[in-house]
């Protein structure tokens, strides 16, 4: 059975930008090998909301293995990996990470300010130092970087989603809600609003496919031409609105236009046959409601009512099948999955038994085993989606084969700047993160112990094993050592 | 206080200087009371309000699907709006499937269409539809040439020899259209003041009905609009009048509420949520509408309503029925909105109240001051500890001994400190949670009002400070106007933080006179 995708538009750029007929793209994708270096190359990114330890217990962390290199041990954390038949061999564990604080002093290059919450999230994702705990990332993210070497022609530039729906926390403003930053046309970073409905993410990627019943594909025929007439209508209204406004509306609503403009765009792509490997997957159904607000820890009110939590377990689940599907159907090659908000504070009662928010289990008096169940809950969906990849068959490989994923935590343990506590989750110190995928010759399964580099050089070994020419994210510099053959 | 009395004198000259006339002449004066303003989103309450009003749809839908609103505390701040792949994905899909459930409905498309189709092809019955139902969609009578390009969509009728499938494409790119997600504001520029715009009558009907019921114009307003009778102050004020007549003005005023006093959301189980939020409701409406009485009174009062739960959360006397009804506080200290477990339930952190958190919270929403965040270098993820207590008036008296951190804590913790009496779901205790060897005194203060001891001595602070007349309508202009007020915008809160003092602090009054007053029709450009 023929496997291999290969890129529709720049295929159908070849020829002249004329709609094809199926038979003739299945016989170039039995030319499998001759298209070799064309096979797509994916990057993803995901972030979890948590540090790696609980306060005051000197245990940094159970995630970090004691093998150094192959076949390395789980701890609890990543206990998960021994699943989907051990999973761990596609997942490499880099260690010994840290993130520079500024100790009183001027933030330093890829550092962060001394208070701990959303102080990551510029040199985490980015690169960049932090300048304030306001969530704002001062450069470009990785994956919006990667968008431009990789997303030409693709469907869907980028899929930014996350899982958590809500930020939970009743009376202080939502922060960390965000990880993905395009550079606009002055080059500021400006954040992209995550998309937190599994349901309309399945329209949106598959709800132009072709249904196989006959009488269901000319129902979704008329209905896409209808879309089509309807979005065509909206977009040139345009015209008559747009030079009565004053400069400040007007860049507002032209952006909006220029986002209507592209989605007509990926509406009028043509859909990705539905062979082999790429089939639109099984309706989600309807979105699980939005929970209400969470305590901000608690040991004793009803966490089964619903409180502070959405479901984020099925959500997960349909948004990696979705994104495994998207990535094989080859409608995008950029994925960044928010699993959880920076501070997250997602009531993990119903994922781990636990009655606590994620946030208060770093620092409530369970330590950092109890820390280290809330990990293994993204664990859990991060080594499904890896093993979903894994066994997508594609040229000689798999999809993961030729992808690059990397899972970020919020932070490490250790000392923390601002209190000079020697055992805390607010801290930059050790922290780890995962790298999965064997494109541009990435080594799976290995734990690299990586003493007094920065996460933001794994995220260079990911972004650089699929095509990024660039030698440094923001102020960050170089690959990991070992991490790529 | 000084800039109390500047404002007042402000307002003395304009009054003159327009010499009883409800048209400004003086642009130059106008123009220095107008705030900013800019295009302006639906929220996703707005958004779902606005479906339930045009189309009978009452699914929310837009909740879960559009980009979560940034509540701060209102969730209605424009600048902080962005648009995205996602915003315009969820507003497709939800245009598709909301106009494909009113088509589905004979009877809400009997409502939408307005007029019974002949046939598929019936072009008259289309048109007046197109006409009727885009102008209730985009807030303004479409133009000849949109009316044409809608009309365009009758030709999948045909092929589909149904009338109704161009009847939700029609409703489906509405839906869509940014003057539909936008509330844009263009206006007429006037005077020789540049940047200034008067409004017209369908900008002023749209501004009303957001404002006053968070969803669209209904058809008499825009029909006033349509005649030009929405351009004078009076004739605002009396179209507003009549929108606070509909209970779409109480869930408005009540979201308002909510809102600002943080209980839109509250952090306990379904039930308690729902009393809490019924009984806070219940006095917001009574004294807003049904009473009319003085504002000052919502937190004044001297009863409360409960049904037996939530009696029994309060440790109050059953009024022995499930149903909610108005019972007396009587002896037990408690009295108006803040005694409510909705208010008290704000700012709780560490698995208990947090004095600092209320300190907060009391400072920034109810005297509308700014509290600078801590200094980055500050953990306040870990609960203040001392070395010789337990109990938690000494542990957080650490803080007033640091020196770095004294400054703001002894502003902020002994306000919280006044109402530690009353836990965060706003039961009575006299020990804290845990240590019965640790009283709580409740006594409570702020620096420059005087001592308080309980929610009740509190209000009296409050409202014998003068400042929450202020406060209130600063807020309120905050929610109106989806944003934070520049300084200039300081004179016209104070103008009408004064009427609502001379108007015995009639609320309804209060919402009146913004409306009416002499900027509402205005606007000035970014």
């Amino acid at each position: 059975m023929p496997s291999l995708k290969i890129s529709r538009r720049s295929f159908l750029q070849g020829a002249g930008g004329v709609a094809v007929a199926l038979p003739l793209l299945e016989a170039m994708v039995d030319s499998a090998p001759a298209l070799a270096d064309s096979l797509p190359k994916r990057y993803v990114v995901c972030f979890g909301g948590q540090s790696l330890g609980g306060d005051g217990d000197p245990l940094h962390n159970d995630y970090v293995p004691n093998i150094i290199g192959p076949n390395y041990d789980l701890k609890s954390a990543l206990a998960p990996f021994a699943d989907h038949n051990n999973v761990k061999n596609e997942i490499s564990v880099v260690s010994d990470l840290w993130i520079p604080s500024a100790e009183g002093g001027p933030v330093p290059p890829g550092g962060r300010v001394d208070g701990f919450h959303v102080s990551t999230l510029s040199p985490l994702l980015s690169g960049v130092r932090s300048s304030s705990t306001r969530a704002v990332s001062n450069g470009p993210s990785s994956d919006q970087l990667m968008v431009d070497v990789l997303a030409n022609g693709t469907t869907f530039r980028s899929l930014v989603y996350r899982i958590q729906a809500d930020w939970y926390l009743q009376s202080s403003p939502p922060e960390g809600h965000m990880i993905s930053y395009r550079a606009n046309g002055s080059g500021n970073p400006i954040p992209i609003p995550p998309t937190t409905s599994p349901r309309l993410a399945f329209n949106t990627l598959f709800g132009n496919f072709t249904p196989q019943d006959p009488a269901e594909a000319a129902r979704q025929e008329f209905e896409l031409r209808a879309r089509r007439s309807v979005l065509d209508l909206v977009r040139t209204s345009s015209a008559a609105l747009l030079p009565k406004l004053g400069r400040a509306d007007r860049v507002r609503l032209e952006q909006h236009y220029d986002e209507i403009r592209a989605l007509e765009n990926r509406i009028n792509a043509i859909p990705p046959p539905q062979t082999g490997t790429c089939q639109k997957p099984d309706d989600p159904g309807a979105d699980p409601p939005i929970g209400g607000a969470m305590y901000d820890g608690d040991g004793q009110i009803h966490y089964d009512q619903n409180l502070g939590y959405s479901d984020e377990e099925q959500r997960a689940r349909v948004f990696c099948d979705l994104i495994r599907m998207a990535l094989t159907c080859d409608l995008t090659r950029v994925v960044s999955l928010q699993f959880t908000t920076f501070q997250s504070h997602m009531n993990v009662y119903q994922l781990t038994g636990q009655t606590f928010d994620l946030h208060e289990l770093s620092h409530s008096a369970g330590g950092t085993l109890e820390v280290s169940k809330g990990i293994a809950w993204h664990m859990k969906h991060f080594g499904y989606l890896v093993a979903k990849l894994r066994d997508t068959p594609e040229g000689s490989g798999s999809v993961l084969s030729n992808s690059a994923l990397v899972f970020l935590h919020e932070g490490g343990h250790g000392r923390d700047p601002s209190s000079g506590l020697r055992y805390s989750a607010h801290s930059t110190e050790n922290m780890a993160c995962l790298i999965a995928g064997r494109a541009g010759g990435l080594r799976a399964g290995q734990h690299v112990v990586a003493a007094g580099m920065h996460p933001a050089n794994v995220l260079l070994t990911a972004m650089r094993a699929v095509g990024y020419p660039e030698v440094s994210l923001g102020e960050v510099a170089g690959e990991i050592p070992g991490l790529r053959a | 206080m000084e800039p109390r009395r500047a404002a007042a004198l402000t307002f003395a000259l304009i009054a003159v200087g327009c010499n009883g006339r409800s048209d400004l002449t003086d642009y130059t004066q106008v123009n220095a009371l107008v705030g900013v303003s800019g295009a302006r989103r639906l929220s996703r309450t707005e958004y779902d309000n606005t479906l339930r009003d045009l189309l009978g749809d009452t699914t929310n839908s837009g909740f879960g699907t559009l980009p979560p609103d940034a509540n701060d505390p209102f969730d209605n701040d424009y600048r902080t709006q962005l648009t995205s792949p996602g915003l315009v994905e969820a507003l497709e899909s939800l245009g598709m499937s909301a106009a494909a459930r009113v088509v589905a409905d004979p009877a809400k498309r009997a409502a939408v269409v307005g007029c019974a189709p002949s046939g598929p092809g019936d072009a008259g019955c289309f048109r007046d539809f197109v006409t009727r139902f885009g102008r209730r969609a985009l807030r303004r009578p479409l133009a000849t040439d949109e009316i044409q390009a809608l009309l365009g969509l009758q030709s999948f009728s045909r092929e589909q020899n149904d009338f109704y499938t161009g009847v939700k494409l029609v409703i489906q790119a509405l839906l869509q259209h940014p003057e539909f997600i936008y509330r844009v504001e263009v206006g007429t520029p006037v005077g020789a003041v540049g940047g200034l715009y008067h409004l017209n009558s369908f900008e002023v009907a749209t501004r009303l009905s957001y404002f006053l019921w968070g969803s669209a114009p209904p058809d008499w307003l825009l029909d006033l609009a349509a005649v030009q009778r929405l351009q004078r102050p009076e004739e605002i004020r009396s179209a507003a009048g009549r929108l606070l007549e509909d209970d779409r003005a109480r869930a408005r005023v009540n979201r308002f509420h909510a809102l600002w006093l943080g209980y839109h959301q509250l952090p306990h189980s379904a039930e308690l949520t729902r009393a809490l939020q019924t009984e806070t409701a219940a006095l917001v409406n009574k004294v807003i509408f049904d009473d009319a009485s003085d504002y000052f009174d919502l937190f004044q009062a001297n009863q409360t309503y409960l049904n037996d739960f939530l009696a029994d959360h309060y440790g109050l006397p059953r009024p022995g029925s499930s149903s909610f009804q108005w019972v007396s506080y009587g002896a037990s200290g408690r009295k108006g909105l803040l005694s409510h477990g909705s208010f008290l339930s704000a700012g709780a952190k560490f698995n208990d109240t947090s004095p600092t958190q209320r300190g907060i919270f009391v400072r920034t929403r109810l005297l509308c001051q700014q509290v600078e965040p801590p200094p980055p270098t500050v953990n306040v993820d870990q609960p203040p500890t001392s070395p010789t207590s337990n109990c938690k008036a000494d542990r957080y008296a650490a803080h007033a001994t640091v020196g770095s951190c004294a400054a703001c804590h002894r502003k902020l913790d002994p306000i919280g400190f006044g109402l530690e009496r009353y836990d965060r779901a706003g039961h009575f205790r006299t020990t804290d949670d845990g240590h019965p060897e640790c009283p709580i005194s409740g006594d409570g203060r702020i620096d420059e009002l005087g001592a308080f001891n309980g929610p009740a001595a509190l209000e009296d602070l409050l409202l014998a400070s003068g400042e929450l007349e202020r406060c209130v309508t600063t807020q309120l202009y905050r929610f109106a106007m989806g944003k934070q007020e520049s300084p200039d915008e300081a004179v016209l809160i104070g103008q009408l933080a004064t009427k609502f003092h001379g108007s015995n602090r009639s609320f309804k009054q209060l919402l009146l006179d913004f409306t009416s007053h002499e900027t509402f029709a205005y606007r000035r450009d970014e």
